[in-house]
């Protein structure tokens, strides 16, 4: 036995209810569970609990006890704890503290005292088991989101933890990071170390762990192989299922296949219709999503060869786009192939320096950001990046007013749909990230833009969540405005966007629905993607379908 | 030409003496000396470039010392504070340039500062990037809804869209490194150090030829 809570509740000091609530789990040496729950359901503190952050860090009250490695969590202090079990937190940027790759990966083992000549075989075991042989002498502000994930990962794998606990590690991550991830957790599998990954979304992971526990309001609700749990009842949980597990459900059928191969099995095992699937099409419901017609010469953005350079590298290449009104279209592609810079240039914040970018019509070299707001809505990955208002109320209208398009309908309109109305004389800095995330997209469309573009809108959001931002793509699509998504989102993207829009090095590496672009293996790979579970199968079923014809 | 390894303590000691002197100098013609010293030990650490950058960020302050020196007193006085500000600027960029913050703390902590003390000035260091970084963002996100936070007056009125989200960030940044601090073992007894500062005849030499010059001054003087 590695981890051990023996009825454990927790509260935060200062705050009525508790987080966990009469938690007991037991996890033995080279077990990898994987921890899902809605966002509050307690993941996040059942793995400061199992390090000594809780109640060491952050005080609070904790009844029942905890052994990690045999270890008491409560009479021992956190640094007694941390060479047993390691936390690689959310946030990548809140957990690197030095000023180099290498000052990181070596400060916890410093901490543990080892003499000079262990710590630099575990930075080179660590920098190699984790791919960071060639950026261990560059400062820690200078890398990508995700060799910020990788070197937080590093900096705890090289202490040898026998527990490896990882919160929401693939919120900031591309498909290819993702899978970089998956790879070193299937290496020190090997290594008998029990990990713990609290993760919203389980399709990227479900199918690589072997006990799959689920959090509600404290409790564990469920505990036990991925596919028994998952047979229950969980839909009340509020867990992103699986994308194959969602489309059987759909369709009301038996199984939770996990992965393509068991979704095979199970329609061939049980003669289900294929054709009823191949229906359902990627979006995953039979009205499939509204493409607009690429004739329709009602455009709201035209980019036309545009170039973009920061410190001497060239960001965007030439890039010429059309977005109509009405569409969805998915912007994706690996971090840093210019996504985040090319939706700059929708509203003005970044300027092309070769090229034009109109927007209905105006050219934003010579349009004023504050009047390309007025047409163009955003809503940020990160909503605490707006927030500065003493109500909700204020936070919505500050833009709407700003702009003078204040429309006190609209806006009352928004605080309904968004549920904010029991909010909005609360101070916005209080509220819980998902209630942020609303406010924030209230804002965004509260000057009524024609275009609304949402970044990374499902990142570290739960099921619930998703459905409500589903409804609200639809209807701003049935109302004629256009979305664009950023997103490393797949699944979320081929359900609600009719058009993707690859990005590899600063160029459109291709532009289509994503059925086509998921067909096309070359540009997939180009772009660092990874076709959807969906997707997959249906070319499974299409080719077997296919060799039975023949 | 690498930077030289000097230990930061001989080096900090060096640097100090090296701005006493400066302050006490009260002519231009040694602060010119002094200052192109400086510039040629800069290049020959291949410094030269941001050096230059310095000396492009220093302009403003150097003509304000000089015209308020001047107009207050006279033109020799007015020389002597900008130069005075250039030389003195140069050593510490020199010192900051050729010390990583951790082997400066790992110097200060063999200096007798405590540990917790040492690791938050160095671990500050990193935080500017971080913030710079945060304060963009938040100036797109406010910008992007209409709040003119371009430059001029509209910065000045509308300061708190950008100054509420990076202070309450910041405060919430300062709590998560905390924590990861500490379950890296932050404090945890019998730390050792990767690159433990060594005092060698180099750095006596460094140590000894600061205190020699600076008596040989006021002995002079």
């Amino acid at each position: 036995m590695i981890l051990r809570f023996e009825n454990v509740s927790y509260r935060y000091p200062n705050v009525d209810f508790w987080t966990l609530r009469n938690v007991d789990l037991t996890i033995h040496p080279g077990q990898h569970v994987l921890l899902a729950g809605a966002s509050g359901s307690g993941k996040s503190t059942l793995c400061r609990s199992a390090v000594g952050l809780i109640p060491h860090f952050h005080g609070g009250e904790l009844t029942g006890r905890i052994f990690v490695d045999g270890l008491d969590t409560r009479s021992e202090p956190v640094y007694r704890l941390f060479s047993h079990a390691g936390l690689v937190f959310q946030n990548p940027d809140a957990q690197l503290f030095n000023r180099t790759v290498e000052a990181e990966l070596a400060y916890g083992l410093e901490s543990l005292g080892l003499p000079p000549a262990e710590i630099e075989a575990r930075l080179a075991w660590v920098s190699s088991l984790t791919g960071m042989e060639t950026y261990l002498s560059r400062t820690t502000h200078s890398l990508s989101g995700g060799e910020k994930q990788r070197v937080a990962l590093g900096a705890i794998l090289a202490l040898r933890p026998r527990l490896l606990l990882l919160d929401e590690p693939f919120t900031h991550l591309d498909p290819e990071g993702a899978e970089m991830l998956r790879a070193v957790l299937r290496t020190i599998q090997k290594e008998e170390v029990a990990v713990v990954v609290a993760e919203h979304r389980l399709q990227e992971v479900v199918a690589d762990f072997d006990r799959l526990v689920i959090l509600c309001h404290g409790q564990a609700v469920g505990d036990g192989p991925p596919r028994e749990v998952l047979a229950g009842d969980v839909s009340q949980y509020g867990l992103n299922l699986p994308s194959l597990v969602r489309l059987f459900r759909a369709l009301g059928w038996p199984g939770n296949p996990l992965t393509e191969d068991e979704a095979l099995q199970e329609l061939k095992s049980q003669s289900l219709p294929c054709s009823a699937l191949l229906n359902m099409g990627l979006s995953g419901s039979p009205s499939p999503v509204k493409a607009v017609h690429p004739g329709n010469r009602n455009s709201i953005v035209e980019m036309k060869n545009v170039w973009f350079d920061y410190q001497g590298s060239s960001i965007l290449r030439g890039i010429s786009l059309t977005l109509r009104r009405g569409e969805c279209v998915a912007l994706v592609g690996r971090n840093g192939a210019g996504k985040t810079t090319l939706i700059k240039h929708l509203n003005g914040l970044l300027k092309p320096k070769q090229g034009t970018v109109e927007v209905l019509g105006r050219n934003t070299l010579r349009t004023p950001v504050a009047e390309l707001a007025r047409h163009v809505g955003f809503a940020w990955q990160n909503p605490n990046d707006q927030l500065f208002q003493t109500t909700v109320r204020e936070e919505v209208l500050t833009g709407p007013r700003a702009l003078r398009a204040y429309d006190p309908a609209w806006c009352d309109h928004l605080f309904e749909r968004f549920e904010l109305t029991p909010l909005l004389e609360r101070t916005p800095f209080l509220l819980s990230e998902g209630q942020k995330k609303r406010v924030s997209f209230a804002a965004a469309l509260s000057a009524r833009p024609e275009l609304v573009v949402l970044d990374e809108p499902t990142a570290g959001q739960d099921e619930s969540f998703r459905r409500e931002l589903g409804r609200l793509i639809s209807e701003l699509q049935t109302e004629g405005k256009t979305v664009l998504l950023v997103t490393h989102d797949l699944e979320f993207a081929a359900e609600h966007a009719g058009r993707w829009i690859a990005l590899a090095g600063g160029e459109i590496a291709a532009d289509g629905p994503p059925g086509t672009l998921m067909a096309n293996r070359a540009v997939m790979s180009r772009a660092g993607l990874r076709p959807t579970q969906r997707f997959q199968l249906f070319e499974a079923i299409k080719n077997s379908l296919e060799s039975e014809a023949h | 030409m690498r930077a030289p390894s000097l230990d930061p303590r001989s080096k900090l000691i060096a640097a100090i003496a090296a701005a006493v002197l400066l302050m006490a100098v009260q002519h231009w013609v040694p602060l010119v000396v002094a200052g192109s010293l400086l510039g040629i030990i800069a290049l020959l650490l291949r410094l030269g470039r941001p050096w230059l950058q310095l000396l492009k960020g220093l302009g403003f302050p150097v003509l304000s010392f000089f015209a308020i020196a001047w107009l207050a007193f006279d033109l020799v006085s007015g020389m002597v504070a900008g130069l005075r500000l250039l030389a003195l600027g140069t050593v510490f960029f020199l010192f900051f340039q050729t010390t990583s913050p951790e082997i400066l703390a790992n110097g200060l902590i063999k200096m007798g500062v405590p540990y917790s003390l040492a690791f938050v000035l160095s671990a500050s260091m990193q935080f500017v990037h971080v913030l710079v970084n945060r304060a963009g963002n938040i100036r797109d996100a406010q910008r992007s809804r209409g709040i003119p936070l371009d430059s001029g007056i509209g910065w000045l009125r509308h300061f708190p869209a950008l100054a509420g989200p990076l202070l309450i960030q910041a405060f919430k940044l300062a709590d998560e490194l905390a924590e990861a601090m500490e379950a890296r073992g932050f404090g945890a007894p019998g730390r050792r150090f990767r690159h433990e500062p060594h005092f060698r005849w180099v750095d006596w030499f460094a140590v000894g030829a600061s205190i020699l010059v600076l008596i040989f001054f006021f002995v002079m003087k």
